[in-house]
């Protein structure tokens, strides 16, 4: 004999399960650690619980009679025929996984989006402290080179003149001789 | 009483170009080497007029010098 066993997705973060309790048109109240829900069995209000790091639901397994009978008057005949206007527990939370999974997904996607642009943004920021830094670099070279020319120059006797024409530095050195 | 005029062109990716004006003779270039040394590789050096007139100079003395 052998079985196929299947679970739906454990609900794991609970702003995503609310979220998707509202997506479903369920209505529900927050006690703690419980997610009540409107719905309703024999025992009371059906309720997500958190229980080993998850939230697991709660209901009587005969919820969906009880919720039958309400809706349908008392255990009627010929029920399986309108049984389907219900939704069950398993469908229910078929549902709920549905929109959880759907969250879920969106969610990764808008932190993966945002990972990306502080990526971005980090490597934009890095790239310009290196441009700037290059930048630097060479006007600080270039100034030595002219303050090292005006320097010997005016060792050798000559007098300077500086002009910025365009991009460059312009020296003109003239002396006199006799 | 003559004027030496050295004009030095830096541009915006630290070239240097130099030219003289009123130095004669391998001077010319003694004095350019003597302030853009160390400032990288030369390229290319062209030779004016009064490069030549100094070296004309200069033979001529030695050539006097010899006769006396």
């Amino acid at each position: 004999m052998s079985a196929i066993v299947k679970t739906i997705t454990p609900f794991i973060e609970k702003e995503m399960l609310l979220q998707a309790l509202d997506c479903v048109g369920c209505r529900y109240t927050l006690n703690h650690d419980q997610i009540i829900t409107e719905r309703k069995d024999y025992y009371g209000q059906q309720k997500f619980v958190w229980y080993k790091g998850r939230y697991s639901f709660q209901h009587d397994s005969s919820a969906e009679l009880s919720e039958f009978n309400r809706r349908w008057g008392s255990y009627p005949e010929g029920w399986k025929n309108n049984w389907k206007a219900y939704q069950s527990v398993n469908s229910f939370l078929q549902a709920v996984e549905k929109e959880y999974n759907r969250i879920y997904s969106e969610k990764l996607a808008e932190l993966e989006r945002i990972r990306l642009e502080k990526i971005a943004e980090q490597e934009r920021i890095r790239l310009e402290q290196e441009m700037k830094r290059i930048e630097q670099e060479r006007l600080a070279y270039i100034e030595q080179q002219k303050q090292s020319i005006i320097q010997k120059a005016k060792e050798q006797g000559y007098s300077v003149q500086e002009k910025k024409v365009k991009n460059k530095v312009k020296l003109i050195l003239r002396r006199n001789t006799y | 009483m003559a004027e030496q005029t050295i004009i030095i062109e830096i541009d915006d990716g630290g070239k240097i170009k130099a030219a003289t004006e009123g130095i004669k003779g391998e001077m010319c270039l003694d004095e350019i080497q003597s302030l853009i040394e160390g400032f990288g590789e030369l390229h290319s050096v062209k030779k004016t007029d009064e490069f030549f007139q100094g070296q004309t100079l200069n033979v001529t003395n030695k050539i006097h010098s010899r006769i006396e």
